[in-house]
């Protein structure tokens, strides 16, 4: 397997050069992992954001689901990922319901 | 090629034998009368040296899988008549921009339309000019013998891998169908002559397939060897990728021009018959210069010092020859079977319109005894 | 670690022409986790797209790439695969360009078994000409080009491709990435030619007047329009109306691949072998 190098205790991570804000990535996670943030340089004025990184289960969704090659996932045999929580499925539904925003604190 | 066999053989098995001793090993057609005896010849001459030939769906697919083989590196034939070029066009014009080289050979038949697909014609002659929308040069040989059939098809094939497009081989129904006795190279004189097709040998990441000097064409390697790079219709930059960038869509076709232009005397091929002391000048190509041989060798049995100039390449045109010819004859008489497509190029090149014209377009070859008369008339 | 695409992309070609959220760069990448998987050498690895927005997907794989006319890409790949038989040869191409202006060569491409994968992207529409009507395009939606509801009817181009000889058929979703990688995976390996329909999500020319404006609207309706191939087998044939069947739908080993076949006429035109007969179409060779 073609593999590359992954950040230091990082579950997953994103290219913002290559992102187009589309929102698939947010839209298949299961636990809150990911938003949109408003980015008024981006030609969709959004960009993504890994707002939860504790949560991520390691599913590897978000990386399959985006068209750009700007999300990846860590490999399950490297990094530790977390169990799937109420309450990060809480987080996700609530997410969607912010249009895939970022939710305010 | 200095050294000559003799064969008994028709114009289009010459073409296909020549493609073969040229080092072709791909054929994609679709039968059309009256070149589908290329590729009856051809279907059974490949798998025999080891190649493929296909007879694809229909026109479109024919040229399609040629150029696609081309493009992975090996020597490539398609053969057709008017109707299958005009089926054609617009993959010859993929093969033009994205530089692939790649024989053409074009029976001609009656036309326009479905015409007449049995009888003979040289209405083709300003298609191959541009088959297809947009800017480029054509490169068009016209055989005007038998042997020519020959040895303009494997002229067609060193040509095209020089320039890196495609070649246009104008056969016509009369000279495809002809059999007879010819003389013609040996195949080993052919394939000490290859000229295949300039490769890059550097480091793949040095490697600008497109990035070469203005008049010179693409330098495209072999598939599969390690330069992988990008074939595109599009415009693109010198790595072979789609760009819109001014500069660069400017200098792409000035080069599709240029590469043709500045190297034309390798390209340009004419015949003179009889011209030294003549005082009329016949000018033809084709299988109608057969007749206007044998009407100049009556007519100066006659008396009447006639001779020919006959391009056996056609685009480009010898300009210049054309021009030296136009000031010196006064008396100038264009033959050709269409109603004055080539006529057109000599009144340019020569500068002038009192240019006499014999022409048909009935599907019946010229016989000397109308080229005689025609003279006699002047 | 993970999974590194940017081995099989042409990096500075990212990100891709594409509009956010298009299914072609999901389909991109299921097929780079494909090749990677089967270990095909870039450089033994030649792409052939078409016109369209799936004409674009040559250009960014690092491999021997040709973008060619509109509707041709399997010609053109014909005669590739046949000058080249032991390198892997894909096509991808649109359902306007494979299924319209090209049917005649998807048709007979698989009608001669040639050992090509064509990855036909099904986005139900013209996207790079602005929504058109394709002939995969639902009756009764919005198209620029019919207004008040397309009239003409559709085809199902894996029947196509499993009536004309394809032996290899498979259609998935863009909403199932690892199904879709599967699916790519064994018909690359399948040896004869190879049908993969990848239904995607064109929410910018198809959905925007048809209430899907988004990428997630346009993939839910066509995971409502899907049913995987077991399930689909035990539906009425009413149930079965407007839907389509998902997974491999054809699997035949046995049918003789053009390139083989095209090696009996060089043995017998060699003398390796007498002529050939209607019985070697009976066994395998």
């Amino acid at each position: 397997m073609s593999v590359m190098e992954a950040p230091e205790n990082t579950p997953v991570w994103t290219d913002e050069d290559r992102c187009k804000a589309c929102d698939l990535c947010v839209s298949v996670c299961p636990a809150g992992v990911l938003a949109m943030r408003y980015e008024p340089h981006s030609v969709l004025g959004a960009m993504i954001t890994v707002s939860h990184p504790e949560s991520c289960i390691g599913c590897n969704e978000c990386e399959l689901a985006c068209p750009d090659f700007a999300i990846f996932v860590a490999d399950k045999k490297e990094f530790k990922f977390a169990k799937l929580t109420d309450q990060a499925k809480q987080r996700q539904q609530e997410i969607v319901s912010n249009n895939y925003m970022i939710l305010e604190a | 090629m200095s050294e000559l066999r003799e064969v008994i053989s028709s114009g289009n098995d010459l073409a296909a034998i020549a493609a073969v001793d040229a080092g072709c090993m791909f054929f994609g057609g679709y039968p059309i009368t009256p070149s589908s005896e290329v590729m009856h010849t051809i279907s059974d001459l490949l798998p025999k040296a080891g190649g493929a030939s296909v007879q694809m769906e229909d026109e479109i697919a024919g040229v399609a899988a040629a150029i696609g083989a081309s493009m992975s590196g090996v020597r490539s034939l398609t053969a057709t008549s008017g109707p299958g070029i005009s089926l054609k066009a617009e993959n010859l014009g993929l093969a033009q921009m994205a530089e692939v080289p790649l024989v053409v050979i074009n029976v001609m038949r009656g036309g326009p339309s479905t015409g007449l697909p049995t009888r003979v014609a040289q209405g083709d002659v300003a298609q191959a000019k541009n088959p297809s929308h947009g800017d480029y040069k054509s490169i068009t040989l016209c055989a005007g013998n038998l042997a020519e059939c020959y040895t303009e098809t494997v002229r067609a094939f060193n040509l095209a891998d020089r320039f890196m497009q495609p070649v246009f081989v104008l056969l016509d129904e009369t000279i495809g169908h002809m059999h007879a006795k010819a003389m013609i190279p040996t195949p080993e004189a052919v394939k000490a002559d290859i000229k295949l097709r300039k490769t890059f040998d550097g480091a793949p990441e040095e490697y600008k397939p497109y990035g070469v000097a203005q008049d010179e064409p693409a330098v495209l390697n072999p598939m599969f060897k390690g330069y992988r790079y990008h074939y595109t219709g599009l415009h693109h930059d010198a790595d072979g990728f789609p760009t819109e960038e001014i500069e660069t869509c400017r200098k792409l076709i000035d080069r599709l021009f240029n590469k043709v232009d500045a190297h034309k005397e390798e390209i340009e091929l004419n015949e003179e018959y009889m011209l030294d002391d003549a005082e009329i000048l016949l000018i033809g190509y084709g299988s109608a210069s057969l007749a206007i041989k044998e009407a100049v060798d009556t007519l100066r049995a006659e008396g009447i010092k006639v001779g020919m100039f006959r391009p056996i390449t056609l685009w480009p045109s010898p300009e210049e020859r054309l021009y030296e010819l136009g000031q010196k004859f006064d008396k100038v008489l264009s033959i050709e079977l269409n109603q004055g497509q080539y006529l057109e190029e000599i009144q340019r090149c020569m500068g002038r319109r009192d240019i006499a014209k014999l022409t048909k377009t009935n599907g019946r070859p010229f016989s000397p005894a109308d080229i005689i008369e025609k003279v006699k008339e002047l | 670690m993970a999974f590194n695409y940017d081995k099989y992309l042409r990096v500075n070609k990212m990100p891709t022409l594409w509009c956010w959220g298009c299914g072609d760069g999901v389909i991109l990448k299921a097929f780079i986790r494909a090749i990677d998987k089967l270990g095909i050498d870039k450089d033994d690895l030649c792409v052939v797209s078409g016109i369209g927005c799936s004409g674009r997907f040559s250009s960014y794989i690092d491999a021997n790439t040709i973008h060619t006319t509109h509707g041709r890409t399997i010609a053109f790949a014909t005669g590739v695969k046949l000058a080249n038989p032991d390198k892997t040869v894909v096509c991808v191409a649109g359902d306007g360009d494979a299924l319209a202006i090209g049917g005649n060569h998807t048709i007979h491409g698989c009608r001669r078994n040639i050992d090509i994968t064509l990855i036909l992207i099904q986005n139900f529409i013209y996207g790079l000409t602005n929504s058109q009507t394709s002939p995969t395009t639902p009756r009764g939606m919005w198209t620029v080009s019919q207004k008040v509801g397309n009239i003409d009817p559709t085809f199902d181009g894996c029947k196509l491709a499993e009536a004309a000889g394809a032996s290899f058929v498979a259609r998935e979703n863009v909403t199932a990435p690892k199904k879709l990688e599967k699916v790519i995976r064994e018909a690359i390996a399948h040896k004869g030619f190879s049908y993969v329909e990848a239904l995607s999500n064109c929410h910018i020319n198809l959905g925007r007047k048809n209430k899907m404006q988004s990428a997630m609207e346009n993939l839910d309706w066509i995971d409502e329009i899907t049913v995987p191939k077991k399930k689909w087998d035990a539906l009425s044939e009413e149930e079965k109306m407007n839907k389509l069947p998902t997974g491999i739908l054809k699997k035949d080993e046995e049918a003789l691949e053009y390139c083989d076949a095209y090696q009996m006429v060089k043995d017998a035109h060699q003398g390796k072998r007498g002529k050939i007969t209607q019985d070697d179409f009976a066994k395998k060779i």
